[in-house]
């Protein structure tokens, strides 16, 4: 009597409150040239989680038609953008209003996502292109079953989160994937940690030089951007409030007329694999942008005076056309083939 | 009997070391009480796809829904007692298209909130908020009570500002035979609204008598001070109406018609 009763209760015991295995915790690693990441979105990495996140990225089941992955219109030798200005092969076959951003050291952007920073985190962000009918249009019950249907998903789940499938838990192992997009490895980035093959040309320097002096006020530090908002002077007129004021920029989120037209600034990380350039996309070449700096700015209240660097305060950013060959040059150096080949970055 | 008072003792000791929460305390203290939000209209009981006349605008709603969130009661000593985890859907709605209609969600009417384990105690006041707390709002996957992705309180539209839709009415406007569609919505954590309410006198809660709060909700106040039929659609892209809407929830919507 009293050994059936011990056993049974030990029994269970260890079914409810012993874990024989648990997911491995993660840490991302930080380049030695960046800043700490900080982000807490009560979705702790682990190696397990990541690895969920890797298979959902590039799962098609992850769409309403089993036809579009988030790796569709975020490739990784394109350093996940999509090499279009806008997009078309969403579920509604819509021309979307805006470029498909990059994802490169996404666990640094801790200032909205999206090109107005309308998204608050990558959790979060992920319900956006999932259910949109201009994107994605995946019904998230369907979704569940659709995983549920796929033993390896179940098990990973279930190990990974106590719950399980779920839409909440699909986007915290997509974000956890998403952090590990880390771009440190340039050519640029072994020059200024003094690594081997860290060898800029003159020209390359120069460039340096002038990107230093009159970009990045904007595309600040290693991370070359400062995760901010700007009118940098493409748009003079921000009337059109049509699609709930996508037009807008920064201001569709703020509710404020001082954020008319701005939007994020974009990392110049791997810059020549991420044409075409601006929210739209609407310059297909490096040296269309560069053009527009120097002699393109248009004027409105809210532009940007750092894209008015010309004596007296006027527009434009005085460029020589050795000047915009030597910071094409450097530009070069900012092109990262490591994180374009990674194969933990890759689909399974 | 040694022997089985033995036995009692140790099956009770290895029960509590394997889960803390299950231990047994006195049920007699704790009580219940329902909170019953009940829609009106004026002193009209509102119903869906029934005319109701606001200032010089007619009304057939299809749907009227919020999120109460962060509920409190607070006894005569002025002690605060917040309800864990308590995120509730009050709504009354026709089936809503989910996902530009991808999936739907069901016709619903539900009013009632229940809030148990409740200490024991002489509760004068109640407060909870209008929406969701900028923490949960801010990380749409953080899960607490009845928080979803899936009950077409957020939508694309709000996803890209990643936000729940706060409250949520539907249906059509009538003014002079021209009929327009309304869709008034809040949401945005400046549009989280708290709302404290003193009950007529204190009641007390345990598990001796059920209990109950009603609530009048009133959506004349609620569109207090907006022409809908002008302005028939109201949500993030028009943000001092929004405000305005959201303030009505936070200072005059709710009331208290009495409790039991």
């Amino acid at each position: 009597m009293l050994f059936f009763i011990t056993v049974s209760i030990v029994v269970s015991c260890e079914k409810n409150d012993v874990r024989m295995r648990e997911p491995q915790v993660a840490s991302l690693l930080v380049p030695a040239n960046f800043p700490i990441p900080v982000f807490d979105t009560g979705n702790p990495l682990t190696k397990e989680g990541i690895e969920l996140g890797r298979r959902l990225f590039y799962d098609k089941r992850l769409s309403g038609n089993n036809q579009l992955s988030c790796g569709s219109c975020h490739k990784q030798e394109l350093a996940f953008s999509d090499g279009v200005a806008l997009n078309n092969i969403g579920a509604s076959g819509n021309l979307l209003h805006r470029s498909a951003p990059t994802l490169i050291n996404l666990a640094w952007a801790n200032n909205g996502l999206f090109w107005d920073g309308g998204s608050t985190n990558l959790e979060s962000q992920a319900f956006g292109p999932l259910t949109s009918e201009d994107e994605m249009h995946q019904n998230l019950f369907q979704l569940n079953d659709e995983l549920m249907a796929v033993p390896d998903y179940v098990s990973r789940f279930n190990f990974i989160f106590k719950d399980g499938i779920s839409s909440a838990n699909i986007v915290k192992a997509l974000a956890q994937f998403q952090r590990t997009l880390i771009s440190a490895n340039s050519r640029y980035d072994k020059y200024i940690r003094h690594e081997t093959g860290g060898t800029l040309s003159a020209s390359e320097l120069n460039g340096l030089q002038l990107v230093r002096q009159k970009c990045q006020s904007c595309h600040q530090g290693d991370l070359f951007t400062d995760n901010d908002f700007h009118n940098n002077g493409i748009d003079d007129d921000f009337s059109n409030t049509a699609f709930d004021g996508i037009f807008l920029g920064r201001a569709r989120v703020t509710f404020n007329n001082a954020d008319l037209g701005k939007f994020k600034t974009p990392t110049l990380r791997n810059i020549l694999l991420t044409s075409p350039y601006m929210h739209d996309g609407r310059f297909s070449t490096i040296s269309q942008v560069l053009d527009h700096y120097s002699d393109g700015i248009k004027v409105s209240a809210t532009t940007d005076p750092l894209v008015k660097q010309n004596p007296g305060g006027l527009p434009g950013i005085s460029l020589t056309p050795q000047q915009k060959a030597d910071i094409t040059a450097f530009l070069h150096a900012l092109t990262d083939s490591t994180f374009i080949n990674d194969t933990q970055l890759a689909g399974p | 009997m040694k022997h089985i008072f033995f036995l009692t003792i140790s099956a009770a000791l290895l029960f509590t070391s394997c889960k803390k929460d299950e231990v047994i305390v006195t049920p007699e203290t704790e009580g219940q009480t329902t909170i019953t939000f009940d829609a009106k209209v004026g002193e009209n009981d509102f119903a869906l796809d029934q005319n109701f006349t606001i200032g010089a605008n007619t009304f057939k709603f299809s749907n009227f829904r919020y999120w109460i969130s962060g509920v409190s009661l607070i006894d005569s000593k002025g002690t605060e007692y917040k309800v864990a985890n308590s995120y509730y859907l009050v709504e009354e709605t026709k089936a809503v298209d989910v996902q530009e209609g991808t999936f739907t969600y069901p016709a619903k009417k539900r009013e009632d909130v229940v809030i148990k384990g409740i200490p024991v105690g002489d509760y004068k006041s109640i407060r909870f908020s209008v929406g969701v707390d900028e923490t949960h709002n801010n990380n749409l996957s953080l899960q607490a009570g009845e928080l979803s992705q899936l009950s077409g309180m957020t939508n694309s539209s709000w996803m890209w500002l990643t936000s729940y839709i706060f409250t949520s009415i539907q249906g059509t406007v009538i003014n002079g035979g021209v009929t327009k569609n309304v869709k008034a919505e809040t949401g945005l954590n400046t549009n989280y609204k708290t709302v404290t309410l003193e009950l007529p006198s204190a009641i007390h809660i345990s598990s001796a008598k059920a209990t109950g709060v009603n609530v009048k909700v009133d959506i004349a106040k609620v569109v207090d001070g907006i022409d809908l039929f002008a302005n028939p659609t109201v949500g993030a892209s028009q943000s001092t109406l929004m405000a305005t809407l959201a303030t009505n929830y936070g200072t005059k919507a709710f009331s208290v018609m009495g409790i039991k």
